[in-house]
């Protein structure tokens, strides 16, 4: 046997899982989109061929989870990245006294989803919850943090920064270890200031491994359920109403055709935000996207 | 064969003719599951549990889930057939949803003291003639007041919308922490509730005579008014109120009145967890043209597809029975209380006595009203909850919101 040919064969493995785990479940999903199946009447299911669709594109509803859903995600990534990025810097600084935190930075992300989530929502209750005590004790009034609408997607976006902040300092900070002490030593010889050994050190640099962590943001910012669900609800009325929130409402209510439309959507919505991501950046930079 | 061989085949034989003798004892499950509702209702029964499983051998796994997702979760396990649960709680606008997959208990229940159930509690559970599910929890919505500040404004419990509002107003100190009335306005389910509670009223349908959404109309704008009056004299916070924050409301002594459901009533008469326990008074929802408390009976079913039907039925028999109607009359329920379906334990002088409210709960049993009685009704609910929160949210008027409600309804009931 060729070595080339037996080659192909170590493929086989990687390609059966990506059949049976990945493609055959996607393609199913994208073929219940095409049909009328409400789990109440399991013995009425219509070839409804692109209507799941057509009716999302008309429905005012899910045009505003979209821009919800963008907005959450362009919102929560942003401070991520920053928060991520600054911490990153921070620790990366030879200072002893930090060395410990690190582990305590990185608590909020081994803590459950739904449990973080239940646990600000105490936090935030407008009347028993610790934030508002202390900003009444400093006279800043009880914000209904939940309860109003642009309140409500500025603090479902804080729990996410809360959760996901230390994922973020974690890839960035691994990242800047890996960056040569040369280059630095040599542009502070040649009397470069922070700033100037940030920028043209540190951003080229860590670009690939900044893109790579909002990348894996965005894409999970994007299908956030479980904190939105826990918190708001998708209320007060839609302000936090994302995607997410109407597949579940969908899926609950048994109209598998519309939520498998709705999912197909989400993945067409997610690849697109990717390329355009990696467009933006790679293209810039003149690297294959 | 050898002597060995001989032996294991014979040990073998005596153990197979065994296990084959003893087949429809062993190959009966004593197990069953139980979908229940998490956090409400939840403690009672599994503090009664015990006696169940002592009594008949048989032990009950709860499968417990919020509010919100226990609808949802029930129909995903009995629509694929899985047979996962033997015995479901369900909030009686879900029975006739899941009608399709219930099994059919006309002939089981006439081993039933029927007439002992309160009869509106029993059609709860019934659907196109035909018992799906067995009331266990008659609840009903009722007005709660505080007895003791209306004796001191020499006040009489509001009978009408307009009494209500007006006694609202009186209380309503926002500076004292003091409100008027406990309600909900967040995006939960019990918002549109009571807006449909004061459109009913004032004789407007969810769902009219020829099946089409009948909220636009006046009787429904006057009702959606009057509720968004309400919210007027209700606490600050009443936009993120649930069904517990009402109760909490007037454990903590700040609202003088709340419409709940007699469910919620026990909680507020529990002196470790109230501080108003004994001074709350009870009498029917407000009337307009009509007087319509509403009507959200908790029922216990049986899906078709469960693999344990007799001991699910003796299960069902005991949650609908007298022993554990009497023990839940008594029990201390944290949030959410059931009270017996069963017109003796509801007349019974022991139990009335844990129960201040008895007379006012039976009462508006007798003239409660049921939610439209269709296997779309989820689906209509969940529209309607979805609208009423954007309206409190702000992002609809009073006519817009009426007008995507009927187009909702019609839709989804393709008129």
């Amino acid at each position: 046997m060729a070595v080339g040919s037996a080659g192909r064969w170590f493929l086989l493995p990687g390609l059966v899982f990506l059949f049976t785990i990945d493609l055959i479940p996607l393609l199913y999903s994208a073929w219940i989109s095409f049909y009328n199946w409400w789990l109440l009447r399991p013995r009425d299911v219509r070839f409804v061929g692109l209507a799941n669709y057509a009716r999302l594109a008309s429905d005012a509803e899910f045009t505003r989870a979209v821009v919800v859903t963008t907005l959450f995600t362009s919102g929560a990534v942003l401070v991520e990245f920053l928060a991520g990025l600054g911490l990153a810097l921070l620790f990366a600084q030879p200072f002893r006294f930090l060395r410990p935190l690190r582990v305590l930075l990185l608590l909020p992300l081994f803590v459950v989803p739904v449990v973080g989530a239940t646990m600000w929502r105490v936090i935030f209750h407008p009347e028993i919850g610790v934030l508002n005590y202390y900003l009444s004790v400093l006279g800043l009034g009880r914000p209904p943090w939940l309860s109003d609408p642009t309140l409500a997607l500025v603090s479902i976006t804080i729990v996410d920064a809360w959760r996901t902040i230390p994922f973020m300092f974690l890839v960035m900070y691994a990242g800047i270890e890996t960056l040569p002490g040369e280059l630095y030593e040599a542009a502070s010889v040649d009397g470069a200031s922070a700033w100037h050994r940030f920028r043209y050190i540190t951003v080229p640099l860590l670009t690939y491994i900044m893109l790579l962590a909002v990348l894996i943001r965005a894409m999970d910012v994007f299908r956030e359920f479980d904190i939105i669900f826990v918190l708001t609800g998708g209320g007060p009325g839609t302000a936090t109403q994302t995607i997410q929130i109407l597949n579940y409402r969908a899926f609950g209510l048994g109209h598998m055709g519309e939520a498998n439309a709705i999912g197909m959507v989400t993945l067409i919505l997610v690849t697109l935000m990717c390329w355009i991501l990696l467009r933006a950046v790679l293209g810039r930079r003149g690297a294959p996207a | 064969m050898t002597r060995i061989e001989k032996i294991v085949w014979s040990v073998l034989l005596v153990f197979t003719v065994a296990l084959a003798a003893d087949a429809p004892g062993w190959a009966q499950s004593k197990t069953i599951t139980l979908s229940m509702l998490a956090g409400f209702k939840e403690d009672v029964v599994r503090a009664n549990l015990p006696e169940f499983e002592k009594k008949t051998g048989i032990k009950v796994v709860v499968d417990a889930a919020p509010f919100a997702d226990l609808y949802k979760k029930q129909v995903l396990a009995l629509s694929t057939g899985a047979g996962r649960y033997d015995v479901v709680f369900v909030d009686e606008p879900w029975v006739p949803p899941l009608s399709e997959f219930l099994l059919p208990l006309n002939e089981r229940m006439k081993t039933l003291d029927v007439a002992d159930f309160v009869p509106t509690t029993l059609a709860s559970g019934a659907f196109q003639g035909q018992q799906y599910a067995m009331p266990v929890d008659c609840n009903v919505q009722i007005l709660v007041y505080r007895k003791d500040l209306f004796e001191q404004k020499g006040l009489k419990p509001p009978a009408t919308w307009d009494e209500l509002l007006s006694a609202a107003k009186a209380f309503h100190d926002p500076a004292k922490e003091k409100y008027g009335i406990a309600i909900t306005a967040s995006s939960d389910i019990q918002t549109a509730l009571y807006m449909l509670l004061a459109q009913w009223s004032y004789g407007a349908e969810l769902v009219d005579a020829s099946g089409r959404g009948g909220l636009n109309t006046p009787a429904g704008k006057k009702g959606g008014e009057v509720f968004l009056e309400l919210l007027k004299v209700a606490p600050l916070n009443v936009r993120s109120y649930a069904f517990a924050d009402v109760n909490k409301a007037v454990q903590l002594g700040q609202a003088a009145m709340a419409i709940q459901w007699a469910s919620g009533a026990k909680p507020m008469e529990d002196k470790q967890r109230s501080s108003v326990a004994g001074k709350l008074g009870y009498v029917k929802v407000p009337k307009a043209v009509r007087q319509t408390p509403m009507r959200g009976v908790w029922t216990i079913g049986i899906p078709k597809n469960s693999a344990n039907q007799d001991a699910a039925w003796q299960f069902v028999t005991w949650l609908s029975g007298k022993d554990f109607g009497q023990a839940a009359m008594k029990f201390p329920s944290s949030t959410s209380a059931i009270h017996s379906s069963r017109i003796s334990v509801l007349k019974d002088p022991g139990t009335r006595s844990a129960v201040p409210y008895a007379d006012t709960l039976y009462d508006s049993l007798q003239i409660a009203k049921e939610r439209p009685r269709l296997r779309e009704y989820a689906d209509v609910q969940e529209h309607l909850r979805v609208t009423a929160g954007k309206l409190t949210a702000g992002e609809l008027t009073l006519d817009a919101a009426l007008k995507e409600i009927d187009a909702g309804t019609n839709r989804i009931l393709g008129k």
